[in-house]
């Protein structure tokens, strides 16, 4: 209990931004997995990544254009260090979605295979972008850039919270679109209904809700939230609405676990809360085996 | 625009189709009247998907006019392409079948719940409504793709290969509601299979897709064992018994 008080203390907008990251992971995820794009998530992550280190070459002059903009003369550093990271991020994981959500149009070219490109080209344009930055060490941006959780502050949180908003909102908004599409998109397309629209939105959706959860809790966490959560949940649920409820619950609950954990064990969070998941996950795997 | 009155539903005039450059068939003039039985066969890759989704109006036509009103198609994929890894019930998945009726926020009614335990009891599924998808047999997820098909109410239902991979029992078992569904519904029915037996048993008229062209006509007219022969560059044999055809490659015999 003294534990829990002294972290509360400590990191209070870290558990919260940890809570928020692993309901939209595992939200994300209940689609990303049942659609069978797991792939996507991963391409996604490394996309966003190499916007963050995109960043680091510092070519476009943020700073200036924002003031401009906006008319005022300068603007907060801290303010603009985020959102510069948090705006490339997001702009390489929109381009990532638009690229993959051409391969409808493509006959000899997979889903597997754009999301393939898509990944080493992301990490190859992030070892470069990292080596042209101006800032000599190289291991000190890899580590921003993986994110951690215990450096979310309030911004980062409040951030993150209004992410959780708008994608529940989104889902909740256009359920039975999403929905269609992402079961059946041809026949949603034979009934009416604009298929290639919804699964851009979809595709969107999930592109900013993963590019956010990376910049913030990094990669690692992020891809495990999205998958495992998900398949645990279709282990063991018997409705739809249970899947979402059950993964939700999991990406709720694991993240601050995990950080009570790493504290006691004195190591990282991140890789912890995946490992905390990933016990659980073979914990219902083996249940769900015996009882069949 | 064809006259409402008429008995017109689709009208191809000097339809070209295809992918980009690529035209798969050209000149295509045909016409879909109500109440039309029509079987949709050719050899893989002749350009029978490629028609279906011109029908639909998923690909546009590369030149040509389609004239078709306000028709609502009630269409029925192969089922290979429906395995959800979420446990959907049989009524979420027949549900489906009426949100394209419902605008962008409004949530299914009273109406649509009735509408969707009439098309389960069309097809004989009624007691299976609360079953998850993942649980039926293969002819009884086809029963609830054709439901869901049912639930837009359509002028003109498409089914892609309904009988694929299904048991004896649940291929006839299909092709018999099917059949049901036309003569007792008075439905329009365009069916793609490869099977050409059951094509040439079940429907009236045929739209034989060769690579380049077609032929489109009345079964009699169109099916014969040097015209099959040509298209698929392989020898048949057609034999009717009992009335009923029966239709061979010549290697099966």
């Amino acid at each position: 209990m003294e534990t829990i008080n002294l972290l509360l203390e400590l990191f209070p907008y870290a558990i919260l931004g940890s809570i928020a990251a692993g309901i939209i992971c595992s939200f994300l995820g209940v689609f990303v997995v049942s659609q069978r794009v797991v792939f996507l998530g991963a391409a996604l992550t490394q996309a966003a990544i190499a916007g963050v280190a995109f960043a680091f070459l510092h070519l476009l002059n943020l700073e200036e254009l924002l003031a401009h903009a906006f008319g005022i003369k300068s603007i907060d550093d801290s303010f603009l260090h985020h959102f510069e990271h948090t705006f490339f991020s997001l702009l390489f994981a929109v381009i990532a979605v638009f690229i993959f959500s051409q391969s409808y149009r493509q006959k000899y070219l997979t889903k597997d295979s754009l999301l393939g490109i898509i990944f080493v080209v992301a990490i190859a344009m992030r070892i470069i972008f990292i080596q042209k930055s101006p800032i000599a060490e190289v291991a000190e941006i890899e580590s921003i850039l993986k994110g951690d959780i215990l450096f979310i502050g309030s911004e980062e949180f409040f951030t993150l919270l209004i992410i959780l908003i708008v994608i529940l909102l989104v889902f909740s908004l256009f359920y039975k679109q999403l929905k269609f599409v992402t079961f059946d998109a041809d026949t949603a397309a034979a009934h009416g209904i604009n298929d290639r629209l919804w699964l851009l939105v979809f595709y969107l959706t999930v592109g900013v809700g993963i590019s956010l959860t990376t910049r913030f809790v990094g990669d690692v966490f992020t891809f495990a939230f999205l998958i495992l959560p998900a398949s645990i949940s279709i282990l063991v649920a018997k409705r739809v609405i249970h899947v979402f409820i059950y993964s939700t619950i999991i990406g709720a609950i694991i993240p601050p676990l995990a950080i009570l954990i790493a504290f006691k064990l004195d190591v990282s969070s991140g890789p912890t809360a995946v490992l905390v998941v990933f016990i659980l996950f073979l914990l219902v795997f083996i249940y769900n085996r015996i009882k069949k | 625009m064809i006259n409402s009155s008429s008995n017109l539903l689709i009208k191809f005039s000097d339809v070209s189709i295809g992918y980009g450059r690529k035209v798969v068939l050209k000149n295509l003039n045909l016409s879909i009247e109500k109440n039309d039985f029509i079987g949709i066969v050719g050899p893989n890759g002749a350009g029978k998907t490629t028609f279906l989704k011109t029908l639909l109006g998923n690909i546009k036509p590369l030149s040509g006019k389609v004239e078709k009103n306000d028709l609502v198609f009630g269409y029925v994929p192969q089922r290979d392409i429906v395995q959800p890894l979420l446990p959907y019930t049989v009524h979420d998945i027949v549900m489906m079948g009426r949100y394209s009726f419902l605008g962008l926020f409004k949530t299914p009614g009273i109406s649509d719940e009735k509408i969707v335990n009439e098309c389960l009891e069309i097809v004989g599924i009624g007691n299976l409504k609360s079953m998850s998808y993942n649980s039926l047999s293969g002819g009884q997820r086809q029963r609830v793709l054709i439901a869901r098909a049912l639930a837009t109410k359509p002028d003109v239902l498409i089914l892609d290969e309904p009988t694929n991979g299904l048991d004896t029992p649940s291929h006839y078992s299909v092709l018999n509601l099917i059949s049901q569904l036309h003569d007792e519904s008075h439905l329009t029915i365009l069916i793609v299979s490869h099977l050409l037996t059951d094509v040439a048993n079940l429907v009236k008229k045929i739209f034989l897709v060769e690579p380049g062209s077609f032929q489109f006509g009345l079964i009699e007219d169109i099916l014969s064992e040097e015209n099959l022969s040509k298209i698929y560059s392989s020898n048949f044999s057609i034999k009717k018994i009992d009335g009923e055809y029966l239709i061979n490659s010549k290697h099966d015999i």
